[in-house]
């Protein structure tokens, strides 16, 4: 297929002519590194989707947000998902964030946030951070480098008074090089690592698992590691109010915030684990925004005048192959089953469109995720040929394991169906194993290969705004000795010199093309058979205005208003 | 009668203490690791291992269920693993909310079981006998979250004469009663359904018996009036089997909030039980289940000795 070759000034002329969409725009601008051109020229032409474009903002007003599950605890150095997160971010800050007031662009750019500005050493190993001045946490106290030592160290420093395992657990892949932090003053903060580490930055805006942000100091004396869960204080835009499990989490405007105050006086988050309930709340005005909307129900609610709000997500939903696994040993066999899997057909029929294809196992949203990505085709005849060839002219018999529900997994049972009538197609008599969430997560650790419970294939779907994910699942050094460990589920080491080079790589633009070439050696290794990127569809009231679908898996409030 | 009770207190001991054990093991048996559940796809095999530890978790489970018994025996049913907070926190709130709702389902259940069903007893095969008990039948096998989700569209979406969900208004500055019980109607209503169904159709058999009796006829006889026979005479003869089974039901309506909380996210301990096993949170399951069938044993029991105070042969029994 010829390649047209493309310049800023052609994709300009293909949108204005109409040739182009908005979002094709924007992506293949990202793929020339002219994201911040087209952000402009959307801008413009008065296309793109500020914040306030809805409207005079006003102040006031109480939110209430229905959520899919029961939040974790909200001690954001030692909780996990992106559910609480979402509500943990609101009150806690680092020393850098992502912009997340831009829907329109490939990946969020980072900013200061309590750091006002830093830089790296020439050996890559120091960055001294700037810290922005007058910034109290929500108890009054004062934000400094003291405290943000104090922090790191009680995630980080196992010889620390404050050191807590469960922080440490959660928050590995942010400073698992750290080698120390020193305070030359009060208002700098040098962070030295071990090794160079590319993506440091980028991880350390990352909250799916812990977050390096900061929690009073004071706060942490008086109630402890286990106590500061029910008692959060950080300087973020939002302040704790109170808790009642199962009920609802509510906080509200922090009137000494540093920045640019909320509109919201209060948001009020409910866990309402039933789709059906969340929807029916949002209709009758009981809640002001959902997450999670069941594919099914989303065009009657559009209809009756509620907004869909979705877009990319650093969200990839992939089965991993059993590299131990004879059948899985030629490539052509993992090959064949990445073409025989109809995925469009599963993101507009099943899914209806609140999920699009995946291009590729890197998940969408980061540096190095590209669009344009040329994933294996969907052709049943080719790999039925392939799987010939490879010596199983008439198929072969396998177990591949799935959640039934849980975190990001969208429904897992129905698209897992859908793959195996299509790999029933080339004669793969795939049967499926399934469990409910918590007992899957365990199987799925322990890895494929374990003797209770040996499978061919594992599903999973997560990802990050940082290149570094692609490490995470794909290098085998996170395979544990005992044979366990998740993350890379597949005993997958064909990629593992180029990722280890790429992590060193400090600057991002060449960094990223290290690890488009990797996702491109994945792509032709094939250990895994990404299917889905999901678009975290959410659905909200007519008199929520301001909120911003920003390519990030949670979002900032401190722009919504209600009208 | 304090033979009676002494006889029946001792048998709720290992009663309870079965529960606790089948529920311990239950917890134990299922595959799924409180610890792996915490870290979730960033867990690592060191990782597990530290909060395994942190948890207590690495010790034998017959440790862990003695350790646990004997702080239960103290009061304490120790600190939930999944959100960090003292059980005993977390259950009790949720209990009194259940209790609220179950209260709220039972008078429903004894206003219309009662209702009804002695109506239909006194006027066997009138429309109203025939309507209503047709009704009860297809009540009584409803899934009562199906029921709910109905009520919930009709009354709550198309109508809007209730709220879909919770307990109280959410954006209101205080709670209030009125709101309170405006939000319990649908929830109750579907708990109670099945249940006040089926009450319905005993009640009118438990009638129809009593009223065929021949000192019944010779009430009639005597001349007293028809509210009289039914109230003051029949009534009496009927209830101890609609009080047993009004006893058995409270039980059941317990255990139909815990469908009926999760459609309607009533916070109360059914979903409280739910979201708790989701999450194999191991100390609230087994406080949740223990002071549900604490409570279940208790009414029983109380059901036993008002039967035994109206019914003295069942006391020598």
């Amino acid at each position: 297929m010829e390649e047209e070759r493309t310049t800023f000034e052609t994709l300009e002329a293909a949108f204005v002519e109409g040739r182009l969409s908005r979002r094709e725009l924007l992506r293949r601008s990202a793929l020339i590194g002219a994201s911040a051109a087209a952000a402009h020229l959307l801008g413009s032409l008065g296309l793109a989707r500020p914040a306030h474009a809805q409207g005079t903002p006003k102040k006031g007003g109480t939110l209430v947000i229905a959520k899919e599950s029961e939040l974790d605890i909200l001690d954001p150095h030692s909780a996990g998902g992106w559910v609480t997160w979402r509500v943990s971010k609101q009150m806690h800050e680092g020393l850098i964030d992502e912009d997340l007031t831009q829907a329109n662009v490939p990946y969020p750019k980072l900013i200061p946030k309590l750091a006002t500005s830093w830089d790296v050493s020439k050996d890559s190993l120091t960055y001294t951070f700037k810290l922005r001045k007058g910034v109290k946490f929500h108890d009054g106290t004062n934000f400094d480098a003291a405290a943000v030592k104090y922090n790191i160290d009680r995630c980080a420093a196992k010889d620390s008074p404050q050191f807590y395992a469960r922080a440490n657990a959660y928050t590995t892949w942010i400073w698992q090089f750290l080698k120390e932090v020193k305070t030359p003053d009060e208002g700098t903060v040098q962070i030295v690592l071990r090794e160079p580490y590319g993506d440091f930055l980028r991880q350390l805006v990352q909250g799916g698992g812990g977050a390096a942000v900061f929690i009073s100091p004071t706060a942490l004396k008086k109630y402890g590691n286990e106590g500061i869960a029910e008692h959060p204080t950080g300087t973020g835009p939002f302040r704790f109010v109170e808790r009642v499990r199962g009920e609802k989490v509510v906080t509200e405007r922090n009137p000494n915030y540093w920045g640019t105050q909320p509109f919201l006086d209060r948001i009020i988050d409910r866990p309402m684990p039933e789709p059906a309930a969340r929807m029916t709340a949002l209709q009758a005005g009981e809640v002001d925004m959902i997450y999670v909307p069941h594919p099914d129900g989303i065009a009657e609610l559009k209809t009756k005048g509620f907004k869909l709000e979705q877009g990319p997500a650093p969200h990839v939903w992939y089965f991993a192959f059993n590299l131990k696994d004879k059948n899985y040993q030629d490539v052509r066999v993992r090959r064949a089953i990445n073409m025989a899997i109809d995925r469009e057909g599963m993101a507009k029929q099943l899914l209806k469109g609140t999920a699009v294809a995946a291009r590729g196992l890197q998940a969408p949203c980061c540096p190095s995720y590209d669009p344009s990505f040329k994933d294996y085709p969907y052709d049943p005849a080719q790999a039925k040929k392939l799987l010939a060839e490879a010596g199983f002219p008439n198929g072969f018999e396998t177990v591949w394991q799935t959640s039934v529900d849980g975190s990001g997994q969208l429904i897992p049972v129905p698209m897992a169906e859908w793959i195996q009538r299509d790999l029933a197609k080339i004669g793969i008599r795939m049967k499926l194993r399934t469990y409910e969430w918590i007992t899957y997560i365990g199987y799925w650790i322990k890895g494929m290969d374990d003797a209770s419970n040996k499978v061919g294939g594992q599903q999973m779907s997560w990802g990050m705004t940082s290149d570094y994910w692609l490490d995470i699942v794909t290098n085998s050094s996170h395979i544990a000795p005992a044979g366990g460990a998740g993350q890379n589920g597949g005993y997958y080491t064909g990629a593992d010199a180029m990722l280890n080079a790429a992590r060193g790589e400090m600057d991002e633009t060449k960094r990223a093309a290290l690890y488009r070439k990797i996702n491109q050696k994945i792509k032709e290794d094939a250990p895994a058979v990404p299917i889905i990127n999901d678009l975290a569809p959410l659905m909200l009231s007519s008199k929520v205005k301001g909120f911003v679908h920003a390519p990030e898996e949670w979002y900032d409030m401190t722009t919504v208003w209600l009208a | 009668m304090l033979k009676f009770l002494v006889y029946r207190v001792a048998t709720i001991v290992p009663v309870l203490f079965g529960v606790s054990v089948v529920v311990f093991l239950m917890m134990k048996l299922i595959p799924g690791d409180p610890a792996e559940a915490i870290l979730g796809p960033a867990a690592t095999t060191e990782k597990i291992e530290m909060v395994r530890k942190s948890l207590g978790l690495d010790q034998p489970f017959y440790v862990q269920y003695v350790r646990w018994l004997w702080k239960v025996l103290q009061g304490d049913f120790g600190t939930s693993i999944a959100v960090n907070v003292p059980v005993a926190q977390l259950v009790w709130p949720k209990f009194w909310n259940t209790v609220l709702l179950t209260a709220g389902s039972l008078v429903i259940c004894i206003v219309i079981g009662l209702g009804v069903g002695i109506v239909s007893g006194t006027r066997q095969y009138s429309w109203f006998d025939r309507i209503s008990m047709s009704l009860t039948l297809i009540v009584a096998n409803t899934p009562a979250f199906w029921l709910g989700l109905i009520l919930m569209v009709v009354l709550a979406l198309y109508l809007g004469w209730f709220p879909a969900t919770g307990m109280y208004s959410m954006r209101a500055s205080q709670k209030t009663f009125g709101d309170l019980i405006h939000h319990m109607v649908l929830p109750a209503i579907t708990t109670a359904s099945v249940s006040a169904a089926i009450i319905a159709r005993l009640v009118r058999s438990s009638f129809l018996d009593v009223i065929r009796k021949h000192y019944i006829t010779a009430l009639r006889a005597k001349g007293l009036s028809e509210r009289d026979i039914i109230l003051r005479h029949g009534m009496k003869n009927a209830l101890p089997p609609i009080i047993n089974i009004v006893g058995l039901q409270v039980g059941y309506l317990m255990g139909g909030a815990l469908f009926t909380e999760v459609v309607f996210s009533w916070p109360g301990i059914g979903l409280q039980i739910y979201s708790s096993i989701v999450a194999r949170d191991l100390p609230v399951v087994q406080a949740a289940v223990l002071v549900t069938t604490f409570v279940f044993v208790l009414v029983n029991l109380g059901t036993d000795v008002v039967v035994a105070a109206l019914d003295p042969r069942i006391r020598r029994a």
